[in-house]
């Protein structure tokens, strides 16, 4: 079958591999109907997170059709159309039924690579990297998925592919970035980055009762998408003082809630940027705070800021003293999709929740190379690009 | 000289040492006992099932029976709603080969307690590997990973 690959630093391939058998009484295979880039990938594609081999599928964003069932398979069957959690989670562990999924005691078949980076093993999850449990991924044609009965979701008949889709990550990643910020009726909410986490989260915030909702960002056509599609209002970074702009709308507190939804390659103007960039590249620190240290700043005294976007390790300039100081909570998590995927396919069924504007760019699976390009370069305004196997 | 074969065997010993690494903010997983100490504590794991399914240290879960009376087991009532931590460690002074072993046992223990089976990643889909140094290294990491962390 035909597969997106990883096959060199900032080189994706589309290769021909075997397709993907059951493994374990548990799954099932699905045939994959739609597959989309996710930014966390980039960090995969870079090569900032070095622990992906040449020919790994990626992916793990994704939607498909039952077309094989384990003999432990109870709640789906061949022909069910199902959204899938990006993370794999048995569901019978301590961490499941506390509904974070995303820290599954049983899901990453690698444990001892994360446990020696974090002190604790975290979950596995597809198409990314050995590290996160060495699963290929969804960008292919066929795809195994363990722990089926937890973490596929039938998909409701009035639900289109490409809103469903966005269940899987985009729109469960900024859901658990509102509600586990604890943003309630009233609250200010700012979220820096406008992909489609961002504006998932921003989305979520609203829903959640959010008097006031900030996405910050840089890129037009991402800017435009925030105010027409998720109703929220958009600064840029690049002529706007963002810490500035946000006490000023504040009365000057500050947002009760920040969601940082960019992650270890942020960008940012001037000499902040530059520091960042050269010690990342130097390998003085593997991931680039900015828009976190940014949120800690800009957050009101008391209140919380949630990292979204994806880290990997170290960070330097961290302003801790900020953070003690202010009395903030900081959190952060993987995204526990399982918990909130029910009740977005609701919301979306009732058209509170739109996502089908994310993807910009709907392409075939082989030309998957050319929309990582794209993605990555924010190229004729790509948010998103979708690939139909 | 069996090039690929040393960096392969290198990568996973690099995953051994990673624990061991003590520059701030990377040894967070450091094992700072000396080696004999180390080799003698409890390793264990918390197992979201009653003492009673989990077994007795007489007859403990599978596959951690096949270790017999090199190995001593203990269960303990975790708190709250955790369950039972299920603990074991050698009688004699193990390799780091054994702990190893008992480390994997211990985690495919508690898979086939909460689960019913032990997961499974092999054989996946994969594209060319190219035989590239890193790859090499990375696939003894891979190999090693079960058998390799804090446990």
């Amino acid at each position: 079958m035909k597969a997106a690959t990883w096959t060199g630093v900032n080189e994706v391939s589309v290769e021909d591999v075997p397709e993907p058998t059951i493994l374990n009484d548990h799954d099932v295979i699905l045939k994959i109907r739609q597959s989309v880039t996710c930014g966390s990938d980039l960090h995969l594609i870079g090569g900032y997170i070095p622990f992906m081999r040449a020919g790994d599928v990626i992916g793990h964003e994704f939607l498909g059709e039952v077309v094989e069932v384990g003999k432990e398979v109870r709640d789906r069957k061949v022909g069910d159309r199902v959204v899938v959690a990006p993370f794999a989670a048995c569901g019978s562990c301590w961490y499941c039924k506390q509904e974070l999924y995303s820290l599954c005691d049983n899901g990453n078949a690698n444990p001892g690579i994360t446990e020696g980076l974090w002190g604790q093993g975290v979950g596995g999850c597809f198409g990314y990297s050995h590290a996160m449990g060495g699963y290929a991924g969804s960008h292919a044609e066929l795809m195994r998925v363990p722990y089926a009965d937890v973490g596929t979701f039938v998909v409701p008949e009035g639900v289109s592919d490409t809103r469903a889709l966005f269940a899987s990550d985009a729109a469960s990643t900024g859901w658990m970035g509102a509600d586990l910020a604890g943003t309630e009726p009233g609250d200010v909410v700012a979220v820096w980055g406008a992909g489609g986490v961002g504006q998932m989260a921003a989305r979520a915030a609203m829903l959640l009762g959010a008097e006031q909702v900030v996405v910050i960002d840089r890129v037009p056509e991402r800017l435009t998408q925030v105010r027409t599609h998720v109703g929220a209002e958009a600064v840029d970074y690049t002529t706007t003082d963002v810490v500035a702009e946000l006490r000023e709308r504040t009365g000057g507190r500050g947002p009760d809630v920040c969601i940082e939804a960019v992650g270890m390659e942020a960008h940012a103007p001037g000499t902040p940027g530059i520091y960042d960039q050269v010690k990342q590249q130097l390998r003085l620190q593997t991931d680039r705070p900015t828009a976190v240290r940014e949120a800690i700043t800009a957050c009101r005294k008391g209140g919380t800021v949630f990292t979204l976007g994806v880290f990997a390790a170290m960070v330097d300039k961290f302003p801790l003293g900020a953070a003690m100081n202010k009395g903030l909570t900081l959190r952060g998590a993987q995204v526990h999709a399982q918990r909130y995927i029910p009740e977005l396919l609701r919301r979306m069924e009732a058209d509170e929740l739109v996502t089908e504007h994310l993807a910009t760019h709907v392409m075939p699976l082989g030309e998957a190379p050319e929309g990582y390009r794209m993605f990555k370069e924010k190229d004729d305004g790509c948010v998103r690009a979708v690939f139909l196997p | 000289m069996d090039l690929p074969g040393i960096v392969h065997r290198a990568g996973g010993a690099l995953l051994g040492t990673l624990q061991h690494v003590r520059i701030p903010g990377v040894g967070q997983a450091s094992v700072t006992d000396d080696p004999a100490t180390s080799a003698r504590r409890w390793r264990a794991v918390t197992v979201l099932r009653d003492q009673a399914a989990v077994g007795t240290p007489e007859a403990p879960p599978p596959p951690l029976d096949r270790f017999g009376d090199r190995i001593e087991v203990r269960l303990t009532a975790a708190p709250a709603d955790r369950g039972t931590e299920l603990a074991a460690r050698f009688r004699g002074t193990p390799s780091e080969a054994e702990i190893g072993e008992l480390r994997a046992a211990l985690r495919e223990a508690k898979q086939l307690l909460e689960v019913g089976e032990v997961l499974r990643v092999d054989p996946q889909p994969h594209g060319q590997r190219k035989p590239t140094p890193q790859g090499a290294a990375l696939e003894g990491m891979t190999e090693q990973a079960p058998k390799e962390g804090v446990l």
